[in-house]
Formats: C-alpha cells, sequence, structure tokens
C-alpha cells in the first residue's frame, strides 16, 4: 500500500457484446500498484466480464487494455497469465482429486522451464528446479496456514478451505495482480474474516496489486482502498469507498429510485 | 556419570556440555515449509548465545522477568535458555490465554520483556499495555501481518539474534560476566499453577531443582542423547518445561516441534518419538478414533483386528514385560504384530516409543490395559509444579494403572498424620512468588512440602497410590479411610456411568448416586430393544438398573481386594432421575462434582438410602437452559448390592 501513484494497469473505453447484448458499455478505469482495487455493482453489471477482460478470456469489440504503461496487444489467456495476471474464480476450479500442495504447484508450471522430457523422466535439471518451486509453494502454504492439508485431496475439503487453496494457488504465479471474483461467496462469518485478512496479509507482505468482485460491502469499504461501481455494464462511479458510499448515483441503484 | 552430574547444575553449563560432548548431534527439530530443518547442539548453542546478547543489547536486564509466549517452536525454547543465560528469569505463558489472564500474570510478575510467537500475541500484549506498567519491549518470531505496526518497541527475533552476529565483542563481555554469576541457586523459571482453587501461584525454580529431578527422572528411565521427544502441549504447562527444556538438555537428546497445532498427529507419525507424553483425555480419544474407524472396516478386517486384540489383552501385557508365555501365544501374538498391532502404531505414530507416560488424572485399567496389550509401554508418573514434576515414577516390570510409582532419586516421601503425601526432593520449589504467606502453609521449615493430595504407600509393591485431594478424605465410623473420589473414579471408568457421587463420612457404610451416560447406555439400549423415551425413564429401566448393579459390585469387589479401601465398599446406591447439571449448580462448569451441595440438596434420598428403603418418591427442582425452572418428580429404586469380606483373592462373582 506504499506507493499509489503509479499506475500498474488501466482500461479504455472497453465495450464488450456478446451478439446483441451489451456486457460492457465504454468503461475505463485505472489500477494503482500495491493498491486493492474493488469492482462492485448489483447482479449482471458486468463485474466478472470485466475480469474476464482483464485476464483476456473475452476479447473486447472496443477498448484498449494498458499494462505496465504498455498496450496489451491481442492474446491469449495463458501468454496474460504469463505476463503476471492470476485470478481465482467464482465457482471454484480447482482439480479435485488433486492434493493441495499439488494443485498449488500447477500455478508454477507456467514457470517451468524444462522440458516435458525431463518432467516425464522426474530426473537431472527438472528435480533441482522442482525443489526450487516447491519451496515457493510451501512459504505461499504456510502463509494461508494450509500446512495441515497440505496432503488431503481438495475435493474433500470444507469450501472455505479450497477457496484458500485456489488463493494459493493463484499467488503460486507470484502476480503482479491479483483477480479475485468473489473470494469470500457463501462463507460464514469466520471464514469471510479470515479471508480478508490473508487478502490484506497477501497485498502488505508481497506488495501485490489486487482486484477482487466482491457483494459483502461491510467487506469491501473494509479491504478497499478504491472502488469501481458497474451497473447495466456502464460505469456509475470510481473513487474511495467514502466516496462511492456517497454518491448518489450508486445509492439508486442499490436501493432502487422513487418514482 | 553422578559425579558428573552434580558439577552440572546449571542450564549454561548442560548447555556447554552437550554442545563439547553431542555438538553435531541434532538437539531441535522442526517443520517447516515441509521439510524437517533440523539445529545440532553446536548450531543450537550459537543461535542461544546470539540470541542472548542480542537480549542484553535491548536491555534486558539480570533479574527482569522475560514472558515467553506462543506455540511450541525451537526459537521460543531457545528464549527460554537465552534468558536463563543472561541471568533473566523466563515466564511461559499459555498461549491461549485471553489477554485478562495474561494481565494477571504479567502484572503480577512484573515482566519487563516479552518473547512471543506471532501477531496474536502481539496484539493481545498491545490491548492490555496500558495496564501492565513495567512492560517495555516485544521481540516476535513471525513477522507475518506485523508490517504495518508501530515498531519503536517491537523487534524481529532475528535482528535481535543479529544484534548478537554483529558483536563486536562488547556483548561477549557482559555475557560472560553476567554468566559466571549464575548458580545453582539462582532462579531459573517462573512457573504459575493452573489455578483450580484461586488464584494462580508463580512457582519459582532454581536452576538445580529443574536440572536435578530432571536428571533423576532422566536415569529412572535411561534418557539418552538417542531419545527424541516431541513437544506440542503448552510451553506454560510445568510438564512441557520439564520434559522440552530439562530432561531434554539435560540428556542432549532431540525436540521435535511440529508444524503447527492442526498437524501434530501428522508430524508425530514423521517424527517417530522413543519418548511420548500424554494426558489420559489424549490417549481415550485415540483409543476411541481406532475404535470407530475399526467399527467402519470390512468385516474381513474387523474379525481380524478383533481377534488379535483379544490375543493382544491375554498375552500382549506380559510380553512386554517379559514374563513366560507360551510358544504358541508369542507365535499368534508375532503374527499379531505384523498384521495388526504394528500398523496401528504406525498410524498413532508410536511405532518407536519406548517409554510412553500417562499423568495428571486417573486413568482407567482398560484403557491402560489396551495400549500396554499393543506392546506400548505406557507408564504413570506423579508429581506437580511445585516439584519440578517428577516424584514418583513406575519401573519398566512394575507397571499398574492404579498406582503411580516409586520415589526417584532425590525424592523423600513421607505420610503425613491426615493422610497427605508429603515430599522432600532436590526439585522442591523455592517458594511462591510475592506469596510467603502460601510458601509457608506448603513448605515447612525442615523442607516438605505438602502436595493436597492424600495417598499411601502399599506394603506389598512400596508403590504410591494417590487416593483423592486431602480436603475431601475422611473417616468411616468404623475408622477406616472415606475416600470419594477414588470410588467414584473407578465407577466412572465404566463407560456406562457418567457420574457418582459417593457418601459415607462418619457413616458405617457407603451410598451412591450414579448417573448413567445417556449416549452409551441408550446405544445398548437401542442394539437390545429396550424401548425409552427419556433420560429417566431409560435410568430407572429394570435392566440398567441390573447393569449398574454389576458394575457396582465389580467395584466392590475390587475394593474388597484393598486393605484401606475396603471400608468404602458400596453398600446401596440409586440411578438418578436427572444428569447433574452445571446450571443446577450440582457439577462445575468444568464437571467436578459440587459434594456438599449435591449432600444437601438431595438430603431425602441420601436419608432414604441410609434408612434402608425400597424406594422413595421425590420431587425435585431443575432449571432448564433458558433459566426457566421446573419440577421433576420421580420414584427411584433403591437397590442393595453385594458387598465382600476382606480377602485373598476370592472369586465371589
Amino acid at each position: 500500500m506504499s506507493e499509489k501513484n503509479s499506475v500498474i494497469m488501466e482500461v479504455k473505453n472497453i465495450n464488450l457484446r456478446f451478439g446483441g447484448v451489451i456486457a460492457i458499455q465504454d468503461v475505463s478505469f485505472n489500477i494503482f500498484e500495491g493498491e486493492i482495487r474493488a469492482i462492485i455493482g448489483p447482479n449482471g453489471a458486468g463485474k466478472s466480464s470485466m475480469l474476464n477482460v482483464i485476464n483476456g478470456f473475452y476479447h473486447p469489440q472496443e477498448g484498449e487494455v494498458w499494462f505496465n504503461g504498455e498496450k496489451r496487444p491481442s492474446m491469449e489467456p495463458y501468454q496474460i497469465a504469463k505476463t503476471g495476471i492470476a485470478r481465482t474464480f467464482q465457482n471454484i476450479a480447482l482439480f479435485k482429486g488433486m492434493t493441495t500442495i499439488e494443485n498449488v504447484m500447477t500455478g508454477r508450471q507456467l514457470k517451468m522451464n524444462k522440458n516435458f522430457f525431463w518432467q516425464m523422466l522426474r530426473y537431472g535439471p527438472a528435480i533441482d528446479e522442482e525443489v526450487q518451486h516447491r519451496r515457493r509453494c510451501e512459504e505461499i502454504i504456510d502463509f494461508l496456514e494450509i500446512n495441515h492439508i497440505r496432503k488431503t485431496p481438495v475435493g474433500s475439503l470444507p469450501y472455505g478451505l479450497q477457496k484458500r487453496v485456489e488463493l494459493a494457488r493463484a499467488l503460486a504465479m507470484d502476480p503482479k495482480i491479483l483477480l479475485l471474483d468473489e473470494p469470500m461467496a457463501g462463507m460464514n462469518v469466520e471464514e469471510k474474516q479470515d479471508m480478508s485478512r490473508f487478502i490484506i496479509d497477501v497485498n502488505e507482505e508481497f506488495g501485490t496489486t489486487i482486484a477482487l468482485i466482491e457483494h459483502d460491502m461491510a467487506v469491501v469499504m473494509d479491504l478497499a482502498d478504491r472502488v469501481v461501481v458497474l451497473d447495466y455494464g456502464k460505469l456509475l462511479a470510481d473513487g474511495t469507498p467514502a466516496e462511492v458510499q456517497s454518491n448518489q448515483a450508486v445509492i439508486d441503484a442499490y436501493l432502487g429510485v422513487p418514482h | 556419570m553422578a559425579e558428573n552430574d552434580s558439577s552440572l547444575d546449571t542450564f549454561p553449563k548442560v548447555l556447554a556440555r552437550n554442545v563439547s560432548k553431542f555438538g553435531n548431534s541434532p538437539a531441535y527439530r522442526e517443520k517447516e515449509y515441509g521439510i524437517w530443518q533440523t539445529w545440532s547442539w553446536s548450531e543450537a548453542n550459537l543461535e542461544i548465545m546470539n540470541l542472548a546478547k542480542g537480549l542484553i543489547k535491548i536491555g534486558v536486564k539480570e533479574g527482569d522477568h522475560v514472558a515467553v509466549i506462543g506455540r511450541n517452536r525451537p526459537y521460543l525454547y531457545w528464549s527460554l535458555v537465552a534468558a536463563q543465560h543472561i541471568g533473566a528469569v523466563p515466564v511461559p505463558l499459555y498461549q491461549d490465554a485471553v489477554a485478562d489472564e495474561m494481565e494477571y500474570i504479567l502484572t503480577h510478575c512484573s515482566a519487563t520483556f516479552a518473547i512471543v510467537g506471532d501477531q496474536e500475541q502481539v496484539d493481545k500484549i498491545h490491548e492490555i499495555q496500558d495496564k501492565i506498567k513495567g512492560l517495555k519491549d516485544i521481540v516476535y518470531v513471525d513477522p507475518k501481518g506485523l508490517r504495518g505496526y508501530e515498531k519503536s518497541n517491537l523487534h524481529f527475533f532475528n535482528d535481535v539474534t543479529n544484534f548478537g552476529k554483529d558483536d563486536n565483542g562488547d556483548l561477549q563481555a557482559e555475557l560472560s560476566k553476567r554468566m559466571a554469576k549464575i548458580t545453582g541457586e539462582t532462579t531459573s523459571v517462573l512457573l504459575y499453577t493452573s489455578g483450580t482453587t484461586g488464584r494462580s501461584k508463580g512457582v519459582v525454580q532454581t536452576h538445580k531443582a529443574i536440572i536435578g529431578a530432571s536428571s533423576g527422572a532422566n536415569e529412572f528411565d535411561r534418557w539418552s542423547p538417542n531419545d527424541h521427544i516431541v513437544c506440542y502441549l503448552p510451553m506454560a504447562w510445568v510438564g512441557d518445561f520439564m520434559i522440552s527444556v530439562g530432561q531434554v538438555m539435560v540428556a542432549g537428546a532431540c525436540l521435535n516441534c511440529p508444524e503447527g497445532a492442526d498437524t501434530v498427529q501428522m508430524d508425530v507419525k514423521e517424527m517417530g518419538p522413543t519418548v511420548f507424553f500424554g494426558p489420559p483425555p489424549l490417549w481415550e480419544r485415540l483409543k476411541t478414533e481406532v475404535n470407530i474407524r475399526i467399527e467402519d472396516a470390512s468385516s474381513f478386517k474387523k474379525g481380524a483386528f478383533h481377534y488379535f486384540m483379544n490375543h493382544a489383552e491375554k498375552v500382549g501385557k506380559k510380553i512386554l514385560e517379559k514374563a513366560s508365555v507360551g510358544f504358541l501365544d508369542r507365535l499368534i501374538y508375532s503374527l499379531g504384530e505384523f498384521i495388526i498391532y504394528g500398523p496401528l502404531k504406525n498410524m498413532l505414530g508410536l511405532t518407536k516409543v519406548r517409554i510412553a507416560y500417562t499423568a495428571g488424572e486417573a486413568i482407567s485399567a482398560e484403557l491402560f490395559d489396551f495400549y500396554r496389550a499393543l506392546g506400548i509401554n505406557l507408564k504413570q508418573l506423579y508429581g506437580q509444579t511445585e516439584a519440578s514434576v517428577f516424584l514418583t515414577m513406575q519401573d519398566d516390570n512394575d507397571v499398574r494403572s492404579d498406582t503411580v510409582g516409586k520415589p526417584i532419586r532425590g525424592v523423600e516421601l513421607k505420610i503425613a498424620e491426615s493422610g497427605e503425601v508429603l515430599y522432600r526432593s532436590v526439585g522442591a520449589f523455592k517458594e511462591y512468588y510475592k506469596n510467603p504467606k502460601a510458601t509457608q502453609e506448603t513448605k515447612d521449615k525442615d523442607g516438605w512440602v505438602a502436595t493436597g493430595d492424600a495417598g499411601y504407600i502399599e506394603e506389598s509393591s512400596g508403590q504410591l497410590r494417590i487416593i483423592d485431594r486431602a480436603k475431601d478424605v475422611g473417616k468411616m465410623k468404623s475408622g477406616s479411610m472415606f475416600a470419594p473420589k477414588y470410588v467414584e473414579n473407578k465407577l466412572k471408568f465404566f463407560p456406562n456411568i457418567l457420574e457418582a457421587v459417593l457418601f459415607g463420612s462418619g457413616k458405617d457404610k457407603c451410598v451412591a448416586f450414579l448417573n448413567i451416560d445417556l449416549s452409551a447406555v441408550g446405544n445398548w439400549a437401542e442394539r437390545h430393544n429396550i424401548n425409552y423415551a427419556s433420560y429417566q425413564e431409560l435410568a430407572s429401566n429394570e435392566k440398567v438398573i441390573e447393569m449398574m448393579k454389576q458394575h457396582v459390585e465389580e467395584v466392590n469387589q475390587d475394593l474388597a481386594a484393598d486393605t484401606t479401601m475396603s471400608g468404602c465398599q458400596i453398600h446401596r446406591f440409586l440411578i438418578l432421575h436427572k444428569e447433574l447439571d452445571p446450571d443446577d449448580g450440582e457439577i462445575t462448569r468444568t464437571r467436578k462434582v459440587r459434594r456438599s451441595f449435591v449432600a444437601e440438596k438431595y438430603d431425602e434420598l441420601v436419608t432414604a438410602l441410609y434408612k434402608g428403603d425400597n424406594e422413595v418418591s421425590t420431587k425435585t427442582e431443575v432449571t432448564y437452559e433458558d433459566g426457566k425452572k421446573g419440577y421433576l418428580e420421580a420414584t427411584l429404586a433403591l437397590v442393595d448390592a453385594q458387598t465382600y469380606m476382606l480377602k485373598e483373592k476370592s472369586d465371589a462373582a
């Protein structure tokens, strides 16, 4: 949260359409390096679509994505992941049959350089590489306090822990920007508190820039440095939590307008 | 060895000895990042010395009290030892204590520094910092989450150690000067009692006491530098201090720290401890876990398990105690070891265990024998904080569940007129911190310390038997001893009995109230097609009464074989129509019976039992969970139980 003046990511005039449906309409905002940026809005406002644009899963019809001061050419998601953008999903997308450590290790896959042959034999340089990456994964496991489930298949874990494993996998990529799609959906109060603490810790300790979508307003207002509000695919407001909270358009969108 | 021992009377000397004698053997291990990290005695010594110098640098003075709070980690154990090296007194605190409890101890001992595990502890101290005036600085081991904190009186553990590394000689000079002043009489630790009766008291222990008691215990069970110990019980508890600091250092053994509280059971498997300490509830829990898993196993596996466990019950203990056992039985036992016992012990992480200890509470013979039958050398010991724990221990071939062993080297026992156990030992405490009155009440001028427990030394075996808390023990009319808890424990060892209350002080015979265990008896009733709608209905069922009668008579038979306790046999009993409940004030929240309250409340029932009636009608006020009151009416059967004459083993049943 130290230096918040340099822009790490900027989206400019994004338009995204699926056939006749307009998902995002002329939305622009930026993300500062090291901040926690929240994207909020009612259901169907285009929040997840926005994340999908940022991580390259959707290609907007119009608009530009600027990352690290450069305009990003059209890329596939795995190429974008290599540039340092990691994400978690609204509906957990882990390999259910694999253990926690195996899942987290998949987050390092893009960083492994030894070829398929060595990895398959698990011999020679591939071993050194694995040891080095395993170390990083273990640090993350320790950080997120999931040591006790290191070797448990994730499918058998409770929901809150699965969410944490997913966060661990995303962190294993050592991302510059971490996109969290509803990291606290379906959690009870205690799990939410834990997750909030981990998000703050990640932001502070690793200096990771975080963009998150969240419905729980109390959580958003506590966590976020700045908030973008979307409604029907349009940008409704952009500012600090306090500014957004007192914005009449936002209040109307959330509480309804008297007719 | 003995001469050697007496010259080693301070922890600095012990550590120096370990470095010169076992320098390269493992001293501390901790699982971190999924890998076991090891420090040899030389490496650990370096860490401790650097830390000690660093602590001098941040201003820890001689005689200062240094609080140590956190889970079992090498860094915190080094902190205890480093504090001792610079003439300060370590005060380990319970890591899960709430801020208020910590406030009491930190204020009472006027701690000036605290070395803590992580952010959680820092936060707790910050919460109460205004009230604890003397506290200056906090050293933390794990920096996670502390990045944004105001750091003026916070030190990162590694930074403190680095002060020691970067020392230009000044700190070393100061350290040497301070170490030279430490003698066996110097205070080595301040340990707080658990405080079941009122506020907890600070027990002051010298270097000589801790080392004396540790080496006595080590000698008794032949500890060696090859032993591996796992620490997982709270560092503030005297038992952990004695084992993980006292015994480990004196023996030059290796201390293994698990990765975290949730991983202990998995880590124990990997550590393969050779000595393991667990309180009775832990042994109970492990056994229950095994039973539940077996219930879910296939019928073939279940069959094999029961067959071999039955066999183990028959001969396992004898084999463990090297008694003579027939060839065929031995053969079956080895087969069982291969198929059942071995894998089971492996699952529990007890494969390499040479000695397992249980202490703190009475343990049922059945539970005790279960582990011994498997070939695990589970033993009892008896002690208390004031004695640096070790008073009596059991010899490998003289292990029983109902006695606690013989006094170890350096311990003298005697039984006071009142029946209270007194001792004089090397490990006896110096004083209660800032509480001379309590010190005087507990320790007389000749050094005899009162344990508060009533007991006697069994003539046949010479082992100590603990009967009860001294203040509960009374006399029967005949003059024989009345020890309610002893008998109640025997009753409660039956899974079907939840609570028991014994009456009879000053009377000619004893009577008892029982509570059935609703889940255990309910389960039994289901399997035997006995219908019931409530606790009261089940408790008044004839078959249940018959079952209780058998249990009581078994206990009576047991008591009859025991000269001292035979007077406590239960002549008559009843099963209470309601469970004893903390809401009604009958038991405490920690499930200890409030004897006098129960006696008063159910006076008419006790009277009826003594009068010899066959049944009694009663009306009892009960408090429901929402605080409302109601009345419970019932007619209770008063049951006669067979009592037995005092004689050599008989088959009266």
